[in-house]
């Protein structure tokens, strides 16, 4: 099957309920996003398909044959994406840094959707687990990119 | 003159008493007959042996009496009864703690009748209401098995822990008088051989009663057969509710097609539901094994059973979820539920079931969307190799108040209408299905 992947496309030699996590990490080399629970509960795994954030540790590869994908190595070619990138680095948001791809990811997704959003969608969306606890720097960095735009 | 009579008519009724305890204790002690007494033992062909182990199969004989991971047909699964508990016991053909010492007419009267050797009646938890059924051709395939195609295991039986009076077993005898069939199935002649074949293996070895029929006051099942309409019409067990097979556009399957209904009882999955709860062991250890004719037969039987649309309620049909939801449970499950069921509920088909539509979120029993919430869904193994993508537990991320809101979300949009979910019951079912809680659930007959 054809995946569209960073505006490339890659043939891809996979089961049809293969994880999309293991087609980008494991057959295309993609390793910056990252295998967190497995179990769409943590969001180590988020990638973009058309603009959406998805676990990719729970998406059977068949499902995004035809769509764009966006993960983590590309999101600085996305205009959003690069604006979150820079807010993450002017905060210094990461500390081991396992889980930002993820971060990075639902933020771009967040902002795309709703360029200013409130509190309340910024709770709402900004759900990935972090185990360093970079939560307060991950919230003033998102808040700090919904302001620009009010 | 009356002192006479009255010694008269007092002497009449203890005669008439011991006649009727004499006949009562032949009845509940007696030995049913077996077309297999006069029977030689002989060893069986390989090829019945093996055909034994595909009914041993259908009939599921090693959800119960095997342990996760242990010897096969070697007994020890507990079922607490409100009485005590009980176990099944040692199958293998060891002559010492198994039934290496059944004859073929001690094992068909076990199987079919209930009935132990010295005429020890059986639990009904054992389904020999529903194996009654099997004809005599697989009663001597299926012995031809336990005999020769299972290793003996050596492990003594662990007796209930039912206390006295209430251990004695003879009343068995008198509910199976009223209850328990004892013919074998008899081939419907309006019908066609796939229909019949279906009937045979819903009805007898698979046993599908045992846990889709509701049961009655004295946990008999309330039918038997199509010829009653609660028949598969869906029941509460185990913290489960085992839904209809019956025609039921929401809560059965009136939207399977014979096909589907194929596919999910051969691979776990088709676009409508994915196997879990018991199912998933019914799946695991019996419907994957079932020849494709077999599964046919199935599905046409049970596409034969008309839907109740009283019962029902009006027939869903999806709907857009409209007004921007806001709630503390339409957050949950964007959080929580949509990465694999899909904000709109669609589910990612075959893998990730749909909500929008699922009997769980249409029937009035709501002890499956709680129970699936609060401990996740079982390994599914297809072929040997075990399911990609599992449900999670969220008994430990989320509250009762939590998952409360998410089902009652869940069974209230996309066309939805099971209706809301309340945290008390939340927290009853956790407790239920906690193993570490001092009333942990009760596993009735199956």
């Amino acid at each position: 099957m054809q995946l569209r992947i960073n505006q490339k496309a890659y043939e891809v030699d996979a089961d049809a309920d293969t994880p999309l996590l293991w087609v980008i990490r494991d057959d295309l080399g993609l390793t910056g996003t990252k295998y967190g629970c497995g179990l769409a509960q943590c969001g180590a795994c988020s990638v973009l398909v058309d603009g959406n954030v998805v676990r990719s540790c729970v998406t059977p590869v068949a499902g995004v044959v035809g769509r764009e994908i966006t993960t983590i190595e590309a999101i600085e070619a996305d205009d959003v994406g690069k604006r979150v990138v820079a807010a993450w680095v002017e905060h210094q948001v990461a500390q081991c840094g396992y889980c930002q791809s993820g971060q990075v990811m639902a933020a771009t997704a967040l902002l795309k959707h709703t360029p200013a959003p409130s509190d309340a969608q910024i709770e709402a969306a900004m759900v990935n687990l972090c185990r360093c606890g970079t939560y307060n720097a991950i919230r003033t960095a998102v808040h700090d990119l919904a302001k620009e735009r009010v | 003159m009356n002192n006479r009579r009255f010694a008269r008519t007092a002497g009449w009724l203890v005669l008439a008493g011991a006649v009727a305890a004499g006949v009562l204790a032949w009845y509940v002690t007696r030995q049913p007959a077996s077309p297999f007494e006069q029977q030689p033992a002989a060893k069986a062909d390989p090829a019945l042996v093996s055909r034994g182990e595909y009914v041993a199969r259908v009939s599921d004989c090693v959800a119960c009496h095997s342990l996760p991971g242990k010897t096969p047909f070697a007994g020890g699964l507990e079922m607490a009864t409100p009485l005590g508990a009980i176990h099944a016991t040692n199958i293998t053909p060891d002559r010492n703690t198994g039934i290496g010492a059944y004859t073929a007419a001690d094992f068909d009267r076990a199987v079919r009748h209930g009935v132990a050797p010295g005429g020890r009646r059986l639990y009904p938890a054992m389904p020999y209401p529903s194996y009654a059924k099997l004809s005599d051709d697989d009663m001597r395939a299926l012995y031809a098995f336990f005999m020769q195609g299972v290793e003996p295991a050596n492990q003594p039986n662990i007796e209930s822990s039912i206390p006295w009076p209430l251990n004695m077993r003879w009343p068995i005898a008198l509910w199976n008088g009223v209850f328990a069939p004892n013919a074998t199935y008899a081939a419907k002649p309006a019908q066609d051989a796939l229909w019949n074949r279906g009937a045979y293996i819903v009805q007898g070895p698979g046993h599908c009663g045992s846990c889709h029929t509701p049961r009655g006051l004295a946990f008999n099942e309330r039918a038997l057969d199509e010829s009653g309409a609660p028949y598969l019409a869906g029941a509460l067990l185990d913290g489960w509710y085992a839904p209809s097979l019956r025609q039921d556009h929401n809560t059965g399957l009136g939207r399977w097609s014979e096909d589907e209904i194929v596919r999910f009882l051969k691979t776990g999955r088709n676009q409508h539901a994915v196997v879990y709860g018991s199912m998933t062991e019914a799946f695991n250890n019996s419907t994957q094994f079932m020849s494709d004719e077999d599964l046919n037969a199935i599905a046409r039987y049970l596409k034969s059973l008309p839907g109740d649309p009283q019962r029902d309620g009006s027939p869903w049909q999806y709907q857009a979820a409209t007004a921007r939801a806001d709630t503390p449970g339409a957050h949950t499950y964007a959080t929580r539920c949509a990465s694999c069921h899909g904000l709109d509920g669609k589910g990612q088909p075959e893998w990730m079931p749909p909500l929008a539509g699922a009997t769980s979120a249409l029937a009035k029993e709501n002890a499956s969307a709680i129970n699936i919430t609060l401990n996740g869904s079982q390994r599914i193994v297809t072929a040997g190799v075990p399911d990609a993508y599992r449900m999670p537990a969220f008994r430990e991320q989320l509250s009762d108040a939590e998952i409360a809101q998410v089902l009652t979300y869940v069974r209230g949009t996309w066309g939805n209408n099971g209706g809301a979910v309340d945290a008390a019951a939340v927290n009853t079912l956790r407790g239920h299905t906690d193993p570490a809680s001092s009333s942990p659930i009760i596993l009735h007959m199956r």
